[in-house]
């Protein structure tokens, strides 16, 4: 018997349902990703030192903002008694006052809390003193170039450091103290 | 003079032949830009709002630390008591040094628990912090 080789048509397998093999894939990534950017108010914890090391260096009281929020919600800056939303007012002008000083005489400012102290009046509280350096920051940019620091990406590496030197944001949380039992 | 219509000699229609590519390349930029991190979270929480916020920039670096409105406290996919946190961060820390630690805490928590994560955390040496908060509009 003769077999006959079949004649065969071009081997090609048909791309029509790539398109949509694709579309699966692409829809599976488009659902399991999560675009939504963390956001926070980012903050350097000092490093640990064992509290019979600790040496509290003395700070001027001119460059010092002690800030202290106790249990029930009120809060003091430098001693006297404040509401919030007029932490950064407050704060801003002290922190324009000491653009042109050295390193050493930047204003720190200090949050002190109570261990019954609310959370979301701390985040309020920090979110006044990072708001006051972030609107100083942005007053020096739009002085001096014309610019606002928030499209970072317009700054020069030059420029945001001048910025971080001129005004360093320093907050200090204040070391938890001792409770003798 | 007459005008003649002109007409194109090719047959009507879009080619999809090169679809299958275009949708190629956005599924790549999809695959990678996608962060394949869910967790399954324990704790309910509510985050605080604030204003002067920043955007973590670089996803790979964060790691949770979630404080829930009972007080516990959840590390990835477990609940960890506060004299676990230390050796679970230096781990962490070690095999990523700029490890940042964004923590959820419920607005609700009193400070005393947010400053022993913070002693725990110094003590771990992971130094750079972000308490997630919400935009306020």
């Amino acid at each position: 018997m003769l077999i006959k080789k079949k004649n065969r048509q071009g081997g090609e397998f048909s791309t029509a349902s790539m398109a949509d093999i694709t579309f699966l894939l692409l829809l599976f990534f488009l659902v399991s990703t999560n675009i939504d950017v963390d956001t926070g108010i980012g903050l350097a914890l000092p490093q640990y030192v064992p509290p019979e090391e600790q040496n509290f260096a003395p700070i001027s009281k001119d460059r010092l903002a002690a800030i202290s929020v106790n249990s029930n919600g009120d809060v003091l800056l430098n001693k006297k008694i404040i509401a919030i939303p007029q932490i950064k007012e407050n704060l801003t002008g002290r922190i324009r006052s000491k653009i042109d000083l050295p390193k050493k005489k930047k204003l720190v400012v200090s949050i002190k809390t109570d261990r019954q102290t609310n959370y979301d009046l701390y985040i309020r509280t920090l979110d006044q003193v990072k708001g006051a350096f972030f609107e100083v920051r942005d007053e020096y940019a739009l002085n001096h170039w014309g610019k606002k620091t928030h499209s970072s990406d317009q700054l020069t590496k030059e420029q945001m450091q001048e910025l971080k030197d001129k005004i360093p944001i320093i907050i200090s949380i204040a070391e938890p103290e001792q409770i003798n039992k | 003079m007459t005008f003649e219509k002109k007409r194109a000699n090719t047959s009507p229609g879009i080619p999809t032949a090169s679809m299958p590519d275009i949708i190629f390349m956005l599924l790549l930029f999809f695959m990678v830009a996608t962060t394949l991190r869910e967790q399954d979270i324990f704790v309910k929480f509510t985050l605080p709002e604030a204003k002067a916020i920043e955007k973590i920039e670089n996803k790979r670096l964060v790691s949770y630390l979630y404080v829930g409105k009972s007080g516990r406290i959840q590390i990835d996919d477990n609940i960890v008591q506060l004299k676990d946190i230390q050796n679970i961060m230096y781990k962490k820390r070690v095999a990523l040094p700029p490890l940042i630690v964004s923590l959820r805490v419920d607005k609700s928590a009193k400070m005393g628990e947010v400053t022993d994560i913070q002693q725990a955390l110094r003590k771990a040496d992971a130094l750079r912090i972000n308490y997630s908060a919400r935009r306020k509009e």
